[in-house]
């Protein structure tokens, strides 16, 4: 078996077979190798004795303070959103208390100082902003009345105009008719290319009747 | 995963603090001790720890519970580590052993221990440590995790992100190059 197997190619898979990390089938044919030959079998043991090492490797201590640390830093944030989330309960609270002190207050406070009635400054308020609501679909209905007639008269236009169309295809049915379109078209042609304008007949008749 | 860890999981996500003090107990000696291997300094580890265990309770909802809980945490430190070192832009030994890394060669020249030397593993401690201190820091952090941490290859390829080949590759190559100093140095001294 050692013939089968160079002492460099068993050399190269050493360290996973000292691993233990080898596929059944390879470690079967290296713990042939191994046994039979010195050298690589003194190679794994330099590579088991260099595990052996590393695992024993001295390490260093935790840093003091560390878990305090990471608490702080990760926890900071959850921190400082819950103070904010009281500071808004409180200020909406507050608010609140004060707007209802208001409403309750303000006749009183308004009356003594010669302000305007809070209740009828409430209402106009209101009808303001309920004029202000219906202004918007009423603005939207005038328009829809004054654009309503024109658009109709536009339809009826584009479906008038939809019907030449149809007219042209169902009289080109004819065979005579064919035959007229097929000269006029092949007339037109002609026309085009002898009178198109081009820079190299710059003074012939395409420029002529452009001219003209 | 364990179910105690998977209900450590649990109840950090609810936010509790006790468990956020249980997570980084668990974790902070293995944590420390990868980044002080990768980085090479008690200050960097110490800052890198802080780092990652901050990033894995704020983003321990994207965590796949899936995956081993262990891999996850060392990836991002190992991450942390490897930025810091860039951030210091120091480097122990050059790259140049990282080279040959897709075909892992043995020097022809270097003919291994022979028989004879078979037992002379009784390196001192401080010159192995050194040793392993001068390799570049992939190495370092793929010995730590294989010997130390005792992670089997794929947890490994999971952890540093790199294929299972490349894990064997690294390894070997790593016990190549201390094992040619080794011997090269002689012994013990």
């Amino acid at each position: 078996m050692k013939a089968n197997l160079t002492c460099e190619a068993c050399e190269r898979e050493l360290t996973a077979y000292a691993d233990g990390m080898l596929h059944a089938a390879v470690a079967r044919v290296l713990d042939q190798h191994v046994e039979e030959c010195a050298r690589c079998r003194a190679t794994l043991e330099f590579h088991r004795a260099i595990a052996r090492r590393v695992a024993t490797l001295p390490g260093i201590g935790v840093p003091a303070g560390l878990e305090e640390r990471v608490l702080r830093a990760v926890t900071a944030p959850d921190r400082a959103r819950a103070r904010w989330a009281r500071f808004g309960a409180g200020a909406l609270a507050l608010s609140f208390a004060g707007t209802i002190g208001g409403l309750v207050f303000w006749p009183r406070i308004a009356k003594q100082w010669g302000l305007p009635d809070p209740a009828s400054a409430l209402a106009r308020a209101l009808d303001s902003g309920v004029e202000g609501m219906i202004a918007i679909p009423k603005w939207i209905a005038i328009d829809v009345t004054f654009y309503e007639p024109i658009a109709r008269q536009i339809w009826l236009s584009m479906e008038a105009l939809a019907a030449i169309p149809r007219a042209v295809i169902v009289s080109l049915r004819s065979p005579e008719a064919q035959a007229t379109g097929l000269v006029l078209l092949t007339l037109g042609v002609a026309l085009y290319l002898l009178l198109r304008p081009s820079r190299r007949q710059e003074g012939g008749i395409g420029h002529a009747c452009l001219a003209l | 995963m364990a179910t105690d860890e998977r209900d450590l999981i649990r109840r950090c996500l609810a936010k509790d603090e006790r468990a956020y003090r249980e997570l980084v107990r668990a974790y902070q000696a293995p944590v420390v001790n990868l980044a002080w291997r990768i980085t090479g300094s008690a200050d960097d580890a110490a800052e890198v720890a802080q780092e990652t265990f901050i990033r894995v309770l704020r983003s321990l909802a994207s965590y796949d519970p899936e995956r081993p809980f262990r891999s996850w945490i060392f990836k991002i430190a190992s991450n942390l580590s490897l930025d810091a070192i860039r951030r210091r832009k120091r480097r122990p030994v050059s790259f140049e052993d990282l080279s040959g890394e897709d075909g892992p060669t043995i020097e022809p020249a270097d003919p291994g221990p022979g028989p004879a030397e078979g037992m002379r593993l009784e390196w001192a401690a401080e010159r192995f440590e050194a040793l392993v201190i001068e390799l570049p820091e992939h190495y370092r952090a793929i010995l730590h995790l294989r010997y130390r941490e005792e992670m089997p290859y794929d947890e490994i390829a999971e952890t540093m992100g790199i294929p299972l080949g490349t894990v064997k590759v690294r390894l070997h190559r790593a016990h190549e190059i201390l094992r040619r100093r080794l011997n090269a140095r002689g012994p013990t001294t």
